[in-house]
Parts: C-alpha cells; sequence; structure tokens
C-alpha cells in the first residue's frame, strides 16, 4: 500500500510548492503581500520584500528538486523542516502580529486562523509519509494511473479545503448557491421602512425650511390612513416645542409634506408649514388676476 | 396608553386635519429670528472635546436620569427629558434603555454639570463588513477576519441598494459582497440587530 502511496507525496509537495513560490516571486502583487505579512514585523518593512523573495526562491528550489528523479529522504526531510518552518512562522504570526495576512498562497488578505496550521500541518503529514519512497512518482502514476489520481486529487481537496484564500473560488460560490435555493431572507412585502420616509422627509421643501429649528433626531412616529407622522422636537421663540411632520405614506411626494409646531403641554398650535401645491406649470403661465380682469 | 392615544390623535389632527390650508404659511411666522432666537452655538476650541457630546456604557438608571461611564472613564449624568429622542434600533422610549447598553448623547451641557440631552442614540454601530455567509434572518459578515452576526428584524430592517429609497426586500444582498450596516450592537456580544444596511445591487 505505502509502496505506491510514497513516491506520490513528492509529486503534491512540488505543486504545492511551485504554487507557493510563483506568488513569491512572480507575482505582481508580490510586494503588497510581504508588506501585509507578518515578516515586515519579524525582519522589518524594508527586508520583508526581500525575505519574501528569498523563501520563494527556496520553495521553488525544493519543488524542482522533490519533482526530479531520484526521490532521497532527504528531499522529504527537507520538506518536513519547511513545513515546521512555516507552522513557526504562522504561531509567530498569529502571537505577535494578529492582524497581518499570512501570505501564504495567495495575495489575498487572509488573517492566520486555524485552517493555515492544519494545512501546514497536512503537509508535515506528506512530508513524513514522502520518507519511504523508493520510486519515482512518474512509475506509479503510469502504473496504477486510476488510484494515483484519486489520491492525488482527494489530497488536493483537502489542501483546498484547508486555504482560506481559495474560498471565494468554491465556498462564497456554494453559499450563493444555497441562498438561491433556500431563499432565507424576506423578499419584502409592501410596507415603507421608517428608513424611506425619513428620506422623502429630508426630500421636502418644508423640511428644507424648518429643519435648522430640530434640535433632536426622530423621537417618535406612527401610520395614519395615508400619512406617517414624524414627531421631532424643535425650538421656536426659544420655546421647546414638538415639530409634527405628515409624509405621504405609500406615494413619493415631498412636496405634499407638512408640519405643525405645537406646543405640547397647552396642546397650542405655534405654526403651521406646507409647500405651495405641485404645478406642472411655471407660476408665468397661470393666468394673471390682472389680465384677466381686463 | 388612551392618554398616549389621545396625544396622537391630537397630533394627527393638528397636521393632517386641517386639510384646507390656504397658502404656504397659514399660521405663525418662520422669520430667520425664529430659527436663531435659540441660544448660539458655543464655539469649541480645536481639537477640545465637545462639552455637549457624551459616549459610554450606561451604569445605573434612575428616574428620568442615566449615569454613563466613557471609554476615557469620565462619568457622565445624563437627564432625558419629554422631548429627548431615544434611538435603539429603532426610535423608541426611555423604559427601553438597560444598563450596560452603550450610548452617544448630543445635548446641552448644564451649569450643575449633567447633560440635557437632546439625542440619544444606544447601541448604534455602522459597520463596513463583507457578507461572509447568509441564514434565516442572518447575515454572517466579515469584519477585518472577525465574525460578526448581524440579525435581521422583520417589520425594521431595511435595506438600501445603490443609494436609493430604503425598501424591505433584502433578497438582493450577496455572500462575498461588501456592505455598511447601521444597527443596534447587543451589547457583549458580536451580534448586532440591523436597521439599515447599505449595498450595492
Amino acid at each position: 500500500m505505502i509502496s505506491w502511496i510514497a513516491p506520490l507525496q513528492p509529486l503534491l509537495l512540488g505543486i504545492v510548492l511551485l504554487w507557493s513560490a510563483r506568488l513569491k516571486l512572480l507575482s505582481p502583487h508580490a510586494a503588497a503581500a510581504a508588506g501585509r505579512s507578518a515578516l515586515a514585523k519579524l525582519v522589518g518593512d524594508t527586508r520583508a520584500l526581500p525575505a519574501y523573495r528569498l523563501v520563494g526562491a527556496g520553495e521553488a528550489a525544493l519543488a524542482l528538486v522533490l519533482l526530479a528523479p531520484p526521490a532521497l529522504p532527504a528531499e522529504a526531510l527537507a520538506a518536513a523542516a519547511l513545513s515546521l518552518g512555516f507552522t513557526g512562522y504562522l504561531a509567530y504570526a498569529r502571537v505577535a502580529a494578529p492582524d497581518s495576512s499570512c501570505g501564504c498562497l495567495s495575495a489575498t488578505r487572509t488573517p492566520v486562523r486555524w485552517r493555515s496550521f492544519a494545512r501546514t500541518g497536512a503537509l508535515l503529514a506528506a512530508s513524513m509519509l514522502a520518507l519511504p519512497a523508493a520510486g519515482s512518482w512518474f512509475d506509479v502514476l503510469r502504473g496504477r494511473p486510476l488510484p494515483a489520481a484519486a489520491l492525488l486529487l482527494a489530497e488536493t481537496a483537502l489542501l483546498v479545503v484547508l486555504s482560506p484564500e481559495l474560498d471565494r473560488h468554491w465556498l462564497d460560490r456554494l453559499r450563493q448557491l444555497k441562498v438561491q435555493v433556500t431563499r432565507p431572507l424576506p423578499a419584502g412585502g409592501f410596507d415603507v421602512p421608517l428608513d424611506s420616509t425619513v428620506e422623502q422627509l429630508h426630500r421636502s421643501p418644508v423640511w428644507r425650511e424648518t429643519a435648522a429649528l430640530l434640535t433632536s433626531d426622530l423621537r417618535e412616529h406612527w401610520d395614519d390612513d395615508d400619512w406617517r407622522i414624524l414627531v421631532f422636537t424643535a425650538r421656536h421663540h426659544g420655546q421647546e416645542v414638538a415639530a409634527v411632520y405628515a409624509v405621504p405614506r405609500l406615494r413619493y411626494q415631498p412636496a405634499a409634506v407638512r408640519v405643525v409646531l405645537v406646543d405640547e403641554p397647552t396642546g397650542q398650535v405655534l405654526l403651521t408649514l406646507e409647500s405651495p401645491p405641485d404645478s406642472p406649470e411655471p407660476d408665468w403661465v397661470l393666468p394673471s388676476p390682472a389680465a384677466a380682469a381686463a | 396608553m388612551t392618554e398616549n392615544l389621545d396625544r396622537r390623535r391630537l397630533l394627527t389632527n393638528a397636521v393632517v386635519g386641517s386639510a384646507a390650508l390656504a397658502g404656504a404659511t397659514a399660521l405663525g411666522s418662520l422669520a430667520p429670528e425664529a430659527a436663531f432666537a435659540a441660544p448660539g452655538e458655543q464655539a469649541v476650541e480645536p481639537g477640545a472635546p465637545d462639552p455637549n457630546f457624551a459616549e459610554g456604557r450606561i451604569t445605573g438608571i434612575s428616574a428620568g436620569m442615566l449615569f454613563v461611564t466613557g471609554s476615557d472613564l469620565a462619568l457622565w449624568r445624563i437627564r432625558i427629558t419629554g422631548g429627548t429622542s431615544i434611538w435603539k434600533l429603532r426610535p423608541t422610549t426611555f423604559d427601553q434603555v438597560a444598563v450596560g447598553d452603550g450610548l452617544y448623547a448630543r445635548g446641552l451641557r448644564l451649569p450643575d454639570g449633567t447633560l440635557a440631552a437632546d439625542s440619544v442614540w444606544v447601541n448604534i454601530v455602522n459597520v463596513h463588513a463583507h457578507i461572509a455567509a447568509i441564514g434565516r434572518n442572518l447575515l454572517h459578515l466579515d469584519h477585518k477576519g472577525k465574525r460578526i452576526v448581524g440579525h435581521l428584524v422583520p417589520g425594521t430592517s431595511a435595506a438600501r441598494y445603490n443609494n436609493t429609497p430604503a425598501v424591505s426586500d433584502m433578497s438582493m444582498l450577496r455572500v462575498g459582497k461588501h456592505v455598511q450596516v447601521i444597527g443596534a450592537w447587543v451589547p457583549d456580544t458580536n451580534e448586532v440587530e440591523i436597521a439599515t444596511v447599505y449595498a450595492a445591487a
């Protein structure tokens, strides 16, 4: 059993390391990824990018050695040592720079969480599995193509699941699909949210004239047939009064908004205000009384 | 309760009952001096704390008064009057405010050191986040790598898509998209009740 599993591990490790090195050496986002990673804290901002590239070069070199025959136990030991080193780095990042990004497989900002540790653990396990490898992965792939491909696919799937960087490619899609199927959010009835009414109030001519009087935020509101009543506190001639606005509830007609200022203890109305009726025609089109008389 | 209903009927009649208003201003005057008769804004030195603003956690409540410890450990006494607006997920009343709630308050500092509040916003939070997952009336938000659970409150929560007027339809929210949430924090948890969610659609 182990005789065909072990030689496949260098292939897996080599591909993962090449992928990781690609970001660090070739990606245009490498500088940004390095700056966001805990390396900036570990070796200083100016040395973060060279250190990042150095890690990438190490990964690429080890990947090429792992992929090239023959399979030597020393290569597996080197991969295990690298995984251990990553674990130490992740632990350092978690403790010293918890806000930093992993910078592992993608430039996407990914804080270090348990999945990153599990992924390095999986790589460590693969390195240990590779230790007794006797032959080349190429021979195994040729000799047992189906089981070998299945095993590699399963291992790759495990690594993808353990990579938070790749979530947006599969996990977000799955969750979007689930939302489309289960529709967990209310699609909304015809009731008008309070926010919508307040916005209509803010766009009304009456509001422009009276907003400067208000001292409080929205105090109270209730519905009355076609109207939604909004109550604020206002200051009018040095007196604290209630500013009672009536806003159309089911139509959008800011010009219809009206207000009264009421002295609440006495119930006395101090001011009423509504804007002139909306007319599609400008004032000068309306017949003037003088012209009509002549 | 009936007293409150009577009051509401009175105010409703005052504003919509007099339907046959003749002109623009039928009663009273709105001269500029009416607006500026209020005591002028006290000038605040640049960088100095605004004496008419308070924030903190409520440590005690007594008749009409909130005792608040600020984040800088300043102790505040905040007086709630009949003219004070109180927001806690929605415009609400004084009896809904609880010890342990956080608040922002704006008002007028009185000579005895109390703040006579004009407006109080209880537990209000403003969060920019990504939607990580969506459950039944739930938004799991990713806020700088930390998880926040947003509860949609039917009848209260509203969504604004592309800055158009708010609607109660939440179905255009998408996993992975950026949103801004105004809501009421549930004290000492990572949960918020959502008042308004701003999103692109």
